[in-house]
């Protein structure tokens, strides 16, 4: 049994598109990325799952009880990070965590003192008097202080500056290796790579894709750029190559397949600059189907 | 429990300042009675005006230069304070959530939305229950130096009453729209404009007999002062009446916010 178990799940606001017919499921102790452009659908999923919204048809069972008639017994066992974090303006952090605390049964004072440490969080300033990272750390504290069984992350990196999202990525892992289910939302590709062993790729509001990190790694393009005089995209014939573009000495395209054969083909020439990146989510989804 | 207490928390505010608009209006209302009090040269002048304009402000009903004439016209206003007030605590207290996008770190807490309802609404009732109580101790306090007499105490008494039946109504008319509207940003607003509608429909009521039907429709007629003052007692069908438009706004209140997708 499935920990998230989704099945033909749809959602309309009104007549606005949210998601169509997504099917999809998540074993007990995964990391499981959740990988859409912005506007694909990925926060609405979510939403429905935590029973904020309800579904148009299909249907979502967590913990194999069904999110519309379960959901305060479901979110017992539940932290969500959402992506934007609000809350009550004029409450202290302390005060902030200790009522979202009182919610859940137990005693959860010392994980809250030992996450807000990790995340280097001043418990005694004012919601409102916080920057946007700082916000976003509090939501990592109030998500986690109660153990939950099953996280979902909703874009949980933005906003959080590079050491901080190291800690973050550790305590996720961490929370992983206890054997928490990590529902795992975001549209850059390289930190679900980091973290997920499985992803559902979502566009337009419909699955687009479910594989192994992997498999996705493997058919993964890279965007390569060379900048030499007298450049000419007859250079670059190799299998693999697509999307040849030129422009001020510059020749861009994409590449899938081994690098060695496009770095062989480069010493060869008198370059000036050279850049291998990865492609950006949008790229990847328009070479995805070719 | 904790949702119930930080909602008390969270209104202290707004209770004050109303509580603070009130005391001011009973105090300059008092201080202007002091005008009118025992002087027949006021009351002469009060019979030469248009009939139909003591009407509309319930002055006829009085006699202005006794207390219980003079808090009988004030009643009005009183209610009118109550009204607005808990119209905007029963909209504010569920709609709020939405408008400062809180609303994805409340109810993802693992209580179900009746219970959110529950505890919001019994905060913004205690709000009211206080209100009223300030508005009954600082009018007693107000009137002492003109020694009323017992009369006058059980009037006022049975005005407070009326009050706060007047608050409960508005209280679940606003918590019905906080529930309810989808422009969560307007659901204050549209609760202080039916109080308004409601308000001149009780004038109108009175001023022109073929209006006359608007009674039902207002709550501020249901307990009338002039009329409150004639048969010492509420009226009974009129508290069924109200009773029952309670009811149905918390029940719908329950069933819309339980059925409808939170806006985020």
């Amino acid at each position: 049994m499935g920990i998230i178990e989704v099945s033909h799940l749809t959602k309309y606001y009104g007549k606005a598109r949210g998601i169509v017919d997504v099917s999809f499921s998540e074993e007990e102790g995964e990391i499981f990325g959740f990988i859409g452009p912005n506007g694909a659908g990925k926060s609405t999923t979510i939403r429905l799952l935590l029973s904020l919204i309800h579904p148009t048809s299909g249907s979502a069972k967590v913990f194999g009880k069904d999110v519309t008639t379960h959901g305060p017994e479901i979110r017992r066992e539940i932290g969500y990070l959402p992506s934007e974090v609000f809350y009550y303006e004029g409450m202290k952090v302390i005060d902030l965590l200790k009522y979202s605390a009182s919610f859940y049964a137990g005693d959860h004072t010392k994980r809250l003192h030992e996450l807000s440490e990790i995340m280097e969080l001043e418990l005694n300033r004012r919601i409102s008097d916080l920057s946007y990272g700082n916000k976003k750390k509090v939501g990592i504290v109030q998500g986690l202080l109660h153990s939950p069984k099953l996280l979902f992350l909703d874009e949980p990196t933005s906003g959080l500056d590079p050491l901080m999202q190291r800690k973050f990525f550790d305590l996720i892992r961490a929370e992983n290796a206890r054997g928490v289910t990590v529902f795992f939302s975001s549209h850059i590709l390289g930190e679900v790579q980091r973290l997920c062993t499985r992803v559902g790729i979502i566009r337009e509001g419909k699955i687009a894709e479910i594989s192994d990190i992997r498999t996705l790694q493997q058919n993964n393009y890279k965007k390569v750029g060379v900048t030499a005089a007298g450049v000419s995209p007859a250079a670059f014939d190799l299998p693999g190559v697509t999307n040849v573009q030129t422009e001020n000495g510059t020749v861009r395209f994409f590449f899938k397949g081994d690098i060695n054969a496009v770095l062989r083909k480069i010493s060869g020439i008198q370059v000036t600059d050279v850049t291998i990146e990865e492609p950006t989510l949008e790229e990847i989804f328009m070479h995805y189907y070719e | 429990m904790n949702i119930f207490l930080r909602e008390l928390r969270a209104n202290l505010k707004s209770l004050l300042i109303w509580s603070a608009i009130i005391i001011l209006l009973i105090i300059m209302a008092v201080a202007k009675y002091s005008a009118f009090a025992g002087d027949p040269e006021m009351l002469k002048m009060l019979d030469s005006m248009p009939p139909a304009l003591l009407d509309a402000l319930s002055m006829r009903a009085f006699n202005l230069t006794t207390i219980s004439g003079f808090y009988g016209v004030m009643f009005i206003y009183f209610a009118l304070m109550a009204a607005i007030a808990a119209a905007m605590w029963g909209s504010d207290i569920i709609s709020k959530e939405e408008r400062d996008k809180t609303v994805e770190f409340s109810l993802v807490l693992p209580i179900s939305r009746s219970r959110v309802i529950t505890a919001k609404a019994l905060a913004a009732l205690v709000n009211s229950i206080l209100f009223v109580l300030v508005t009954w101790g600082v009018s007693l306090l107000a009137v002492r130096s003109y020694k009323p007499d017992q009369a006058f105490y059980n009037f006022l008494a049975l005005e407070i009453q009326a009050m706060f039946v007047i608050e409960l109504i508005f209280l679940a008319i606003g918590l019905l729209l906080g529930c309810a509207m989808k422009q969560y940003k307007r659901s204050g607003s549209t609760a202080v404009a039916i109080i308004l509608t409601t308000y001149f429909m009780s004038i109108m009521a009175v001023m022109n007999e073929k209006l006359d039907f608007l009674k039902y429709l207002t709550p501020f007629k249901y307990f009338d002062a002039g009329e409150l003052f004639r048969s010492g007692q509420l009226n009974g069908a009129y508290l069924a009446l109200s009773a029952a438009i309670i009811v149905i706004c918390v029940a719908g209140s329950y069933w819309i916010y339980n059925k409808r997708d939170l806006y985020i």
